[in-house]
């Protein structure tokens, strides 16, 4: 029995059992209390500790943000390597013989820098390790001093270099809203840069010590990882006789009817009817993406010393806003177009019926005047486009009903976004078939009563010509990775039918009539088949007389390969209601992209044409010899800059706009543009027009 | 001889009727609360050496989780190996407690020859593409070796003589292992004394030793501190800041993680300043992105796991399976205890490992196989039934 108990696990052993137990116990709050003394007592310091030395020897290698390009490969917006320059104190302090010779090495290659405020940093904070002395300094700079470091004339330990990136945009304010810009976070803020801020984005990589088993530092690089490329679908030489264009126009009638710009806006979308892509987009007024903030180009310098911050923040939201997509405006006339294409897709009409239009239509309790309050008369349906009735456009609405109508507003997408890729998009507003009564019904046929934007107009419009294929709008075809290599294509995406071949072939007629015989007759072109369609909008509040005036059209007629809509708003003119100035704009943008498109003329000239040629170019000698001062101004169009400039000439500022580019040359005198580099093309143009005389 | 053999026939004899009894209630006690906290710890284990780790590997293999997919290997091998083991009926050990000692002693005798070195130190035998360290195995082949001798004249130890006996007994095996691995000599032995304390009556001789060890100490300190460089750099680690390297930056990632830590993963301290991070630092690391409370929540874990062996010890039927535990638990608690305490740099600086947390594959499979042993012993358990205990008193 003894035995069997001592082969136990008996009391006194139980009872040390609990001693061991109590020991660890005891140890273990100890080193508990000892922790928190740790962390009490020196837990900020080391904290401190720990982020100083992680600048150290460990360092970030910054990644490149993907350039933008155009179509055809130009930069449109790249990143600039660039260098903050280093200083270590503590090794410099280590070893005084060095003090003077890099000091003297510094400020040799560095004129900027203070030798007696460096020496005083060195000397009042021997042992920092991390002093950012300079900021953005060219890689020339760098190498120069990189190179006494070399040739030991300057120490190597001390200062050393951290390379960063800064945006540039070699075209300055060329597509600025479309393109975007970046903020100071490097982050993309608008336009392309916000949207594919993504693609564009790299990885940072790190470069450190890691502390090998003989406790020697091994320099590890894990390198950093650039952004992808974004390759636009704009081409740049199409978008910059686009904005060469607008701004001619908008010089034109600065301070014609009251002081003050042009128009309040201008913007023009050229698209790929058979693909959605977007060829240009631009709109009037511009800014500078170099430097976003300044405002000069639109106030002038008391308006904005009265401006409070907040002010300034929201014209500069307006002003970097995207008109082309952000902006919703009663359409007007150029909508006739998709009336007319429900009614004949729906087989509501034939296209072989008569109106007769009296000037107006009593609609219920309203009468509602046509553009033309005479009265056009006897009208066949392609007259009646051509001529922009009213009237004929109303019967045809009530004729098919609103069922009919607001379905094909849904078919052509008004009022609702398209999804392009680019950032701010806005829908418009739109009467239900519920709401809408006759009279909503009759003023909707001719464009008036809803609003829709320009991507929205241009994109319709394109299915309306192509045969009936709507194509997703879109700004971006490709992405390349930082070494080239396509990472992803994109290929035109087909949303939906819209209408038939027949209802389009038919369209294309009507809206050749408009060209040759009707409301768009100044924008013939010797040996071009146009077609288009005119707008006159009358704004909110109707009783202001401030209109929008527009002009959609494409080339060639039987095949159009380019559709260009321009929208004016609000013209500085007595009378703002004439297309006609839209019209005119479109054919200057025609008459030169046709060519550079390689879409050539397709028949013999005809007299009707060569008329309107002759007056354009009777109006355009004119303008040059009478007014030397539009002319003068006409030469901002590539820097945006504006009303200002008029003292600074013509020479100074294409001069600065060919030397940031850093191509091509000033020799662009034919007016075409279609030769050469982008902007120093039609920066040339600009410069030969005041020149010539 | 005679004796020894009846001795045998009785146990046997003993052990049978115990099977049968236990068998016949059908107690089949399982500590399934020791499973948990196993079980949680390896779990949490794999996650902080992910974050610890994830840099470096990236780094030397690039692969972050290449450190994680080998402890992940090793912790479904080592809770394999661990239920096996809790299928074995202790006594097993018994029996091959002195093959076990001599196969354990063989192989650390072997690693001073033939062994692999890494981190400029021999500990690793290969066998094939396995490596693995004899001195881990050391550890449990001690536990069992010293409770069998124990277990088999439990009255000898009354005598402080035969005490400090075993104590020479051990000793061989705790020179070879501390050889190659001076911090793993420290705890084997430290895993003895703790067997030897429990299971003599004896208080006064122990309490002398442990002061004439720390007088020992502290004169040794403060006259040959000079000549030991680890000595001098654990008291002045400011002034040594490239000996004191690990431990500095261990301090620093302590300070920094303040009462609630950096968050999981956030460390600045394990991308290249504490070296090999995923290992003996590892409680730096944690205290960093965990901060003193997950500090806290990890040795309260700890904590649990030791008091739930000593439970096992305390209700075991046999002295065999309660000194096996006490082993096993006196193995936890130590590595634990001067782990965290190299960490915090209460002790010089040693390489000892977190135990189920830090890297290591040898560790980890001996540790859970050791649970694997607690386990087992924690079947032996009866559960006091009192309604079929009492009739069976009166009669």
């Amino acid at each position: 029995m003894k035995k069997k108990d001592s082969a136990r696990f008996n009391k006194s052993m139980k009872r040390k059992l609990v001693v061991v137990f109590a020991v660890i116990m005891l140890a273990l709050i100890a080193l508990i209390g000892r922790l928190a003394y740790i962390i009490i007592v020196s837990g900020s310091k080391y904290a401190r500790q720990v982020l100083a030395q992680q600048t150290y020897d460990s360092r970030t290698i910054a990644y490149k943000r993907g350039d933008i390009v155009d179509t055809n490969g130009t930069v449109l917006a790249t990143s600039e390597k660039v260098y903050n320059i280093i200083l270590d104190a503590k090794v410099l302090n280590d070893d005084p013989d060095l003090l003077d010779p890099t000091l003297d090495a510094l400020t040799k290659c560095f004129p900027q820098l203070d030798r007696t405020e460096l020496q005083t940093y060195i000397q009042e904070n021997p042992t920092s390790q991390y002093h950012k002395i300079l900021e953005n300094e060219s890689a020339d700079a760098v190498s120069a001093y990189q190179a006494l470091q070399e040739s030991g004339d300057a120490d190597s330990e001390s200062v050393w270099f951290e390379a960063a990136y800064v945006r540039e945009y070699p075209y300055n304010s060329l597509a600025a809203s479309l393109i975007g810009f970046t903020n100071s976070t490097g982050a993309g803020a608008l336009g392309i840069e916000s949207s594919y801020n993504d693609e564009l984005t790299g990885t940072d990589g790190r470069e450190y010590g890691y502390f090998g088993t003989d406790n020697n530092l091994e320099p590890t690089i894990i390198p950093a990882q650039d952004g992808d490329t974004v390759v636009s679908t704009i081409d740049a030489n199409i978008q910059s006789i686009v904005e060469q264009k607008i701004a001619e126009f908008n010089a034109k009638y600065k301070d014609s009817a009251y002081e003050g710009d042009g128009t309040k806006h201008t913007a023009v979308i050229v698209m790929d009817p058979n693909s959605g892509e977007v060829l240009a987009m631009a709109n009037y007024p511009a800014f500078d993406l170099n430097n976003p903030q300044d405002l000069s180009s639109v106030y002038t310098e008391d308006e904005l010393s009265a401006m409070t911050d907040e002010e300034k923040q929201d014209a500069m939201n307006e002003l970097w806003k995207n008109y082309c997509v952000s902006d919703t405006y009663e359409p007007g006339s150029t909508a006739k177009t998709f009336t007319l294409a429900a009614a004949l897709d729906s087989g509501a009409i034939t296209g072989n019926e008569t109106y007769y239009c009296t000037g107006g239509l009593q609609v219920e309790d309203y009468f509602i005047k046509c553009s033309h309050t005479e009265g056009h008369g006897q009208l066949t349906v392609g007259e009646a486009l051509a001529q922009s009735c009213n009237v004929a456009l109303m019967d045809i609405a009530l004729g098919m009903g609103k069922e009919t109508f607001c379905k094909y507003q849904d078919i052509f997408n008004l009022g609702k976004t398209t999804g392009i890729d680019l950032p701010a998009e806005a829908g418009g507003l739109l009467y239900s078939e519920d709401e809408m009564n006759n009279v909503d019904l009759a003023t909707n046929a001719f464009g008036q009563n809803f609003t829709v934007t320009m991507i929205q107009m241009a994109s319709a419009f394109c299915s309306e010509i192509n045969g009936g294929t709507y194509y997703w709008p879109h700004v971006v075809k490709e992405l390349e990775d930082s070494s080239g290599n396509v990472v992803k294509q994109v290929e035109p995406v087909v949303m939906k039918e819209t209408v038939s071949q027949e209802t389009s072939d038919l369209l294309k007629q009507y809206m050749g009539m408009t060209v040759t015989e009707g409301t768009a007759q100044n924008l013939q072109i010797p040996g071009y088949s146009l077609g288009g369609k005119t707008g006159t909008a009358e704004k909110l509040p109707r009783d202001d007389e401030k209109y929008l005036v527009s002009f959609i059209g494409f080339a060639p007629l039987d095949d159009p390969k380019v559709c260009v809509y321009v929208v004016v708003d609000e013209v500085n003119q007595e009378d703002q209601a004439q297309s006609s100035l839209a019209v005119g704009l479109a054919r200057e943008i025609f008459a030169e992209i046709l060519p550079y498109m390689d879409i050539f003329p397709d028949h013999e000239a005809t007299d009707a044409e060569n008329q309107v040629q002759a007056q354009v170019d009777a109006e355009s000698s004119q303008n040059t010899s009478t007014d030397t001062t539009t002319g003068t101004t006409s030469t901002d169009t590539t820097t945006g800059t504006g009303t200002d400039t008029i003292t600074t000439g013509t020479g100074t500022t294409t001069g600065t706009g060919t030397t940031t580019t850093g191509t091509g040359t000033t020799t662009g005198t034919t007016g075409t543009g279609t030769t050469g580099t982008p902007t120093s093309g039609t920066a040339g143009t600009a410069g030969a027009a005041t020149v010539s005389p | 001889m005679s004796r020894i053999r009846t001795g045998r026939t009785v146990a046997g004899e003993r052990e049978k009727h115990r099977r049968a009894e236990a068998r016949r209630r059908s107690a089949g006690y399982f500590d399934y609360g020791l499973l948990f906290f196993i079980i949680f710890l390896v779990a949490f284990g794999l996650v902080m050496l992910y974050s610890t780790s994830s840099y470096v590997a990236s780094v030397n293999y690039g692969d972050s989780a290449y450190y994680l997919k080998r402890q992940f290997a090793f912790a479904l091998l080592g809770l394999g190996i661990m239920f096996i083991v809790s299928r074995v009926p202790y006594h097993f050990w018994y029996r091959f407690a002195f093959a076990v000692f001599a196969v354990s002693l063989l192989l650390n005798v072997m690693v001073l020859f033939v062994g692999q070195s890494s981190n400029g130190s021999q500990r690793w035998l290969a066998i094939g593409p396995i490596r693995f360290q004899p001195s881990e195995l050391a550890k449990v082949s001690v536990i069992i070796f010293v409770s069998y001798i124990v277990s088999r004249a439990p009255r000898k130890m009354a005598k402080f003589s035969n005490v400090v006996k075993v104590f020479a007994l051990m000793l061989p095996m705790i020179g070879l292992v501390a050889y190659s691995n001076l911090s793993t000599g420290i705890i084997v032995a430290g895993i003895v004394f703790i067997l030897l304390f429990v299971a003599s009556p004896k208080y006064k001789d122990f309490i002398a030793i442990i002061l004439l060890a720390a007088a020992g100490a502290a004169v040794f300190l403060m006259t040959f501190s000079y000549r030991l460089e680890r000595v001098k750099v654990w008291l002045h680690p400011e002034s040594n800041p490239d000996k004191a390297y690990q431990t500095i930056q261990g301090l620093y990632a302590i300070g920094s993680g303040g009462l609630f830590g950096k968050g999981l993963g956030e460390s600045l301290q394990k991308l290249s300043k504490v070296p090999e991070p995923q290992n003996d630092m590892i409680f730096s690391i944690i205290c960093e992105e965990l901060g003193l409370f997950g500090a806290i929540c990890i040795i309260l874990l700890f904590v649990l796991l030791i008091w739930r062996l000593m439970l096992i010890a305390n209700n075991t039927q046999d002295l065999f399976g309660s000194l096996l535990v006490i082993g096993i638990m006196a193995h936890i608690a130590l590595q634990v205890t001067l782990n965290i305490a190299v960490a915090t740099n209460s002790m010089p600086n040693t390489g000892i490992t977190l135990p189920f947390i830090s890297y290591g594959g040898s560790s980890l499979l001996i540790l859970l196989g050791e649970m694997g042993i607690a386990l087992s012993v924690s079947r032996g358990i009866h559960l006091v039934d009192l309604n079929s205990e009492l009739p069976r008193n009166k009669s």
